[in-house]
């Protein structure tokens, strides 16, 4: 039942070339998204066992035999498969229409669908070298797909991005090695326990360097950002959405907190290279998106921005900091994804992504402004939206834990993000209609249904705050906040 | 008769209210003969519970403390019964001059509407049910005041608004400094010595009460609301109503809640606020050009001899002060009845363009007569008789200066009524007014009542002193004082009499001297006085609104508010607008640079940031 999230998605993908060759659009739509579908569904229903056992580890076998792979589900880890699961599915929706007029949608949803696999993997394994495997095959198909429209700009950026990339995995496995020949074992639990008997701390040290080098840079933190401007924009509007809103998060902070939570163990000490990091990103990328005209650029420097919150919650290793931090990292997933695909539908609408050609959007498209409105002030941190609550709670964690100056900063910030995102809504949506969109037309069905999916999970979490906090958030927050307990208490 | 009979002046009115915002216009004199027979209804329950006297109804209300505490026993029953009264011939009089108003539904709804209002104030014996009502009457004012359907009337409306609502905060605040020293809300526990806390207390609660009066200085809407109300609200609320109840709250202030001791400070306060209102507000009401405003500045003038009667402490003196103001109720309401009479036949009230109308209107010209006469004070009408107690009450405290103040008021007082009586109705015949003839019954009935009422409470003076104003200061005035004030008050013959009546001379000569000398043009007599060299100066800044508090005030909040625009707002949005975009501008063009799509740079910054990482870890590990 867990190993469908690995395998069922790579089952869809080595099927659909073969059946791409006999439907072109049909069969392929509606196996990705049902597959998707599934899953979703599938981690609603894991809800009730993991909160029951705690955890859940499986073996999968292979005729019989047990096969070297494992699988470990705590609160933490399902919480991201349901992320991961949720903005995936809109995502596929909004692909039906907006994949039209790019084509070869098999091999489209193939790689997807690769990448959602490598994501969902490197969530469930519980082993460092699985980690890079895993991450390598979501980044792998994430090449492809920024790639996807065979532009000049799209293969520079697809070019820039896997040569950092790259960069950051051989560091990555660099330290994983490192770790490897310390204490002889690459299981979670074998590690941790290795780690705490050996005195190696200078060697420790650098190797946890390496991984905030390269989970950082996958993450896009300052300043191992620089590939993410160029990548996000330059991919079909639903790769952005998947990137910004699930790679990153997955592939950088995902892996850089379980490993250095539930493995290594964190420090005060790399608590606060973590903040300051975390703060650097928030600042500086907010007033980069300030200047953008291109809105995906400007989504995309946003998104550093919050990964910087995130990053800063996370790293505060208060109970609380942990829970609004992952709270922020579903919000950002969701509203991220929302306003990517956002922005597809306003090019698929008026053929630019140029602020300043835009202009008065707003009444001829409804929907697509509507939906864009509610996720630039979730993402802003506007009431009550999800996104106030969990900004709220993070500048709350601060405060609580005496951080004055980071919580000023995180607040200062948050205006700054107010700021750029009202420019998006004055210069596309507001004011005068310009003469040449007075013909345009709203966006497809399944664009507009995606958009308002994800726009009512935004408002929905925000009016359902406390229950959705109380259940789901506060357990998976719980789980990390255990540290290195959590793993060893996993009993591999 | 059960207690809650003393729910009927508050519901029924209220009911009697509903119902008439309810009647569509086009149902032809349903409105009027309701509220006529209404108040003819509360006038004939007024009577019923003026001789019932003593009921108390007590019930749970709003929490410990707060109860829905009404009682009526002598003094609360006279004011209910003078109320329903004035209500009764407002309504009779309104049924004519505001049949064409275009918006008489309304007026006969908030007329009915504070007639309930001012009936909860009066029985409330719990200051927390009294602020409710005598807060809920501002909005009627408001209301009422607007309906003026003049352009400033808006304006007026605020400022009667805003003024009521500062004397009724004060109020407020003085009650619960009361309520800290004393523990209580119930008006007949309390009974303090003012001083320290309660006698800010005292202070407070007596702005309350002047204010809605219309003492000094906060009167400076009723002149303004002259010109821009219905003329029938003035003879309502600032003539009658608002009097009875001010001066109803100023005398139970100081004979119940507090003891005001003769000499004592805070009586030589009241003195003063009394003193000076008399004599500034007759000031103004001489050189009105304008028949209403004119009678609006008296109705602020002898204010004054109510508050100086009832400051002054001694029985004559309270007494005289609470006659006078019943007196005061009933001539002024007949003035300005009057003075809407000649409106509603002329269409005009400007003393210019009028004239030698007394062949025409001859029962207004009779009722006016009589009403101008009695406010000045002219034996035997009721207002010599209120006066001369007042004299005697302050030349008793020993502060003759009072008295002389009293006096002076007295003497313009009549040069201004002599002025306005010769203008409108004497003199040759004004060529600008059309030629007319006497109003209607329900317009000159109410005036002809009130006057009659004027000379018989002149004539018969014992009879309210005895029935209604004697037994309000039963046991309140100490033990030897006698309380039969019927004696001395009419005598004629004493010095006191003596030199009111010279005063009036005085004033017949003012009058006649400015009228010769002003080209025997009446509206004109007191151009003298006017034109006096100190005087005119005074007379100039005051047209300007400069002794208006309420103006000053807006205008200071005006200066201070384009102040902290200036200074605090305009910098800090400086700060905003320019500092903050400029440097938000700067950083972000600084880092746009250093992104140039180079991947070596990228590299560059990548590894760069491995090294500092690596450099901090191994710092921080040592």
């Amino acid at each position: 039942m867990v190993f469908s999230f690995i395998v069922m998605p790579l089952l869809v993908a080595a099927f659909l070339p073969l059946i791409g060759k006999f439907s072109k659009k049909l069969l392929p739509d509606v196996l990705t998204n049902a597959a998707l579908a599934f899953l979703v569904f599938n981690s609603i229903l894991l809800v009730k066992p993991v909160f029951n056992q705690g955890f859940i580890v499986q073996n999968l076998h292979w005729l019989g035999e047990k096969v070297n792979l494992q699988v470990a589900l705590d609160a933490f880890n399902l919480f991201m498969l349901f992320t991961i699961s949720l903005v995936s599915l809109c995502i596929s929706l909004f692909s039906i229409d907006y994949l039209e007029h790019y084509g070869h949608k098999s091999t489209f949803y193939a790689l997807f669908l690769v990448m959602i696999a490598g994501m969902n993997g490197l969530v469930l394994v519980p082993d460092l070298f699985s980690v890079y495997l895993f991450l390598e095959v979501a980044a792998v198909a994430s090449y492809a797909l920024v790639a996807f429209g065979l532009g000049y700009d799209e293969l520079e950026a697809s070019f820039k991005y896997l040569m950092l990339s790259v960069v950051a995995s051989a560091f990555a496995l660099l330290s994983i090695t490192v770790i490897f020949g310390m204490t002889g074992s690459l299981n979670f639990q074998a590690v941790a326990q290795g780690l705490q008997d050996l005195e190696a701390r200078l060697v420790l040290g650098v190797c946890v360097a390496f991984f905030i080098m390269g989970f950082g840079l996958k993450a896009a933190l300052v300043p191992f950002h620089a590939w993410l401007p160029d990548a996000h924009p330059s991919a079909p509007a639903p790769i952005s959405a998947m990137l910004s809103g699930l790679l990153i998060k997955v592939s950088g902070i995902y892996a850089l907190f379980r490993i250095v939570y539930s493995v290594i163990g964190i420090t005060p000490a790399l608590s606060r290279l973590l903040m300051a990091l975390g703060t650097i990103s928030m600042v500086v990328a907010a007033l980069l998106a300030l200047g953008q005209k291109d809105i995906k650029r400007m989504l995309a420097y946003s998104s550093i921005s919050q990964v910087g919150y995130i990053v800063l919650g996370l790293a505060l290793g208060t109970p609380l900091g942990i829970a609004g931090a992952l709270f922020h990292l579903f919000n950002h997933a969701v509203a991220k994804g929302l306003l990517f695909l956002n922005s597809g539908s306003i090019q698929h609408i008026t053929g630019t992504r140029n602020l300043e050609e835009l202009g008065g959007l707003g009444k001829m498209v409804p929907v697509t402004a509507g939906t864009n409105l509610v996720g630039a002030l979730s993402i802003a941190g506007v009431p009550p939206l999800a996104g106030f609550w969990s900004k709220l709670i993070i500048i709350m964690a601060l405060v609580q834990a005496r951080e004055f100056g980071y919580a000023l900063v995180a607040i200062l910030a948050s205006i700054l993000t107010l700021w750029y995102y009202l420019l998006i809504q004055r210069q596309a949506f507001f004011g005068r209609v310009a003469e040449k969109w007075l013909q345009v037309r709203e966006a497809p069905f399944w664009m507009s249904a995606a958009n308002v999916v994800l726009a009512l999970v935004c408002v929905l979490a925000g009016i359902f705050f406390t229950p959705i906090f109380k259940t789901w958030i506060s357990p998976a927050a719980e789980a990390l906040a255990r540290g290195i307990q959590q793993v060893l208490m996993w009993g591999l | 008769m059960s207690p809650t009979t003393l729910l009927w002046p508050i519901l029924f009115p209220a009911a009697v209210a509903v119902v008439l915002l309810l009647i569509p216009s086009r149902i032809r004199y349903a409105r009027e003969i309701l509220s006529v027979m209404s108040a003819g209804a509360l006038l004939y329950l007024g009577f019923v519970l003026f001789a019932r006297r003593n009921l108390s109804l007590v019930s749970d209300w709003l929490g410990p403390g707060i109860n829905f505490d009404l009682r009526l026993y002598h003094f609360s029953a006279f004011i209910l019964l003078a109320l329903s009264g004035f209500l009764f011939l407002i309504c009779l009089y309104s049924a004519v001059k505001m049949k064409n108003h275009p918006r008489a539904r309304e007026y006969f709804g908030y007329v009915f509407l504070a007639a309930a209002f001012s009936n909860g104030a009066v029985l409330a014996n719990n200051f927390v049910l009294l602020v409710f009502f005598w807060e809920a009457l501002l909005i009627t004012t408001y209301a009422l005041v607007t309906l003026g359907l003049k352009p400033t009337s808006h304006r007026t409306a605020v400022k009667s608004l805003l003024i009521g609502g500062f004397c009724d905060f004060a109020m407020i605040l003085g009650i619960g400094l009361l309520w800290a020293s004393t523990g209580t809300l119930t008006m007949d526990k309390i009974q303090v010595e003012p001083h320290g806390l309660t006698l800010a207390a005292f202070v407070l609660m007596m702005i309350g009460a002047i204010g809605k009066a219309g003492a000094m200085p906060f009167h400076t809407w009723i002149p303004d609301a002259a010109l821009d109300a219905p003329v029938s609200f003035m003879a309502f609320m600032p003539a009658s109503f608002e009097k009875l109840l001010g001066i109803y709250l100023l005398a139970r202030i100081t004979l119940d809640f507090f003891e005001l001791k003769v000499g004592s400070g805070l009586s030589i306060l009241l003195m003063i606020i009394g003193a000076a209102t008399i004599v500034f507000a007759v000031f103004m009401a001489l050189i009105q050009k304008d028949f209403k405003k004119l009678l609006s500045f008296h109705a602020v003038s002898q204010v004054g001899y109510m508050v100086l009667g009832v400051g002054t402490a001694i029985p004559i003196g309270i007494a005289g002060g609470i006659f006078h103001m019943i007196n005061h109720a009933m001539y002024k309401c007949g003035l300005f009845l009057s003075s809407g009479s000649v409106e509603h036949r002329t269409g005009t009230t400007e003393l210019k363009k009028l004239g030698g109308l007394a062949r025409e209107m001859p029962w207004t010209a009779a009722g006016f007569a009589v009403c101008a006469l009695a406010i000045s004070g002219v034996w035997p009408l009721n207002g010599f008789v209120s006066k001369e107690m007042v004299f005697h009450g302050a030349l008793e405290t020993g502060y003759p200066i009072f008295a002389i103040a009293a006096w002076v008021g007295a003497i313009f007082t009549f040069a201004s009524f002599l002025k306005a009586g010769h203008s409108v109705f004497l003199g040759p015949r004004s060529t600008e007014v059309p030629k007319t003839r006497e109003s209607e019954a329900p317009i000159v009935l109410p005036i002809l009542i009130l006057a009659a009422l004027c000379i018989t409470f002149g004539v018969y003076n014992k009879l309210p002193l005895q029935h209604f104003i004697q037994p309000i200061l039963h046991g309140k005035a100490e033990a030897a004082e006698h309380l039969d004030f019927t004696s001395h008050a009419l005598d004629l013959f004493n010095p006191v009499a003596g030199v009111s009546i010279l005063c009036l001379i005085i004033a017949l000569g003012i009058h006649f001297y400015g009228w010769n000398r002003s080209g025997k043009k009446a509206y004109l007599a007191s151009e003298p006085i006017h034109n006096l060299p100190v005087l005119h100066k005074l007379y100039d800044l005051s047209e300007a609104r400069f002794f208006d508090l309420y103006e000053q005030g807006v205008k200071f909040l005006q200066w201070l508010s384009r102040l902290l625009f200036r200074f605090i707002d305009r910098p800090v949005d400086y700060v905003y607008e320019k500092v903050v975009t400029a440097v938000g501008r700067t950083f972000t063009g600084l880092l746009q640079k250093a992104h140039n799509g180079q991947y070596a740079n990228y590299l560059a910054w990548t590894v760069g940031g491995l090294v500092v990482v690596v450099w901090i870890i191994l710092q921080l590990l040592k």
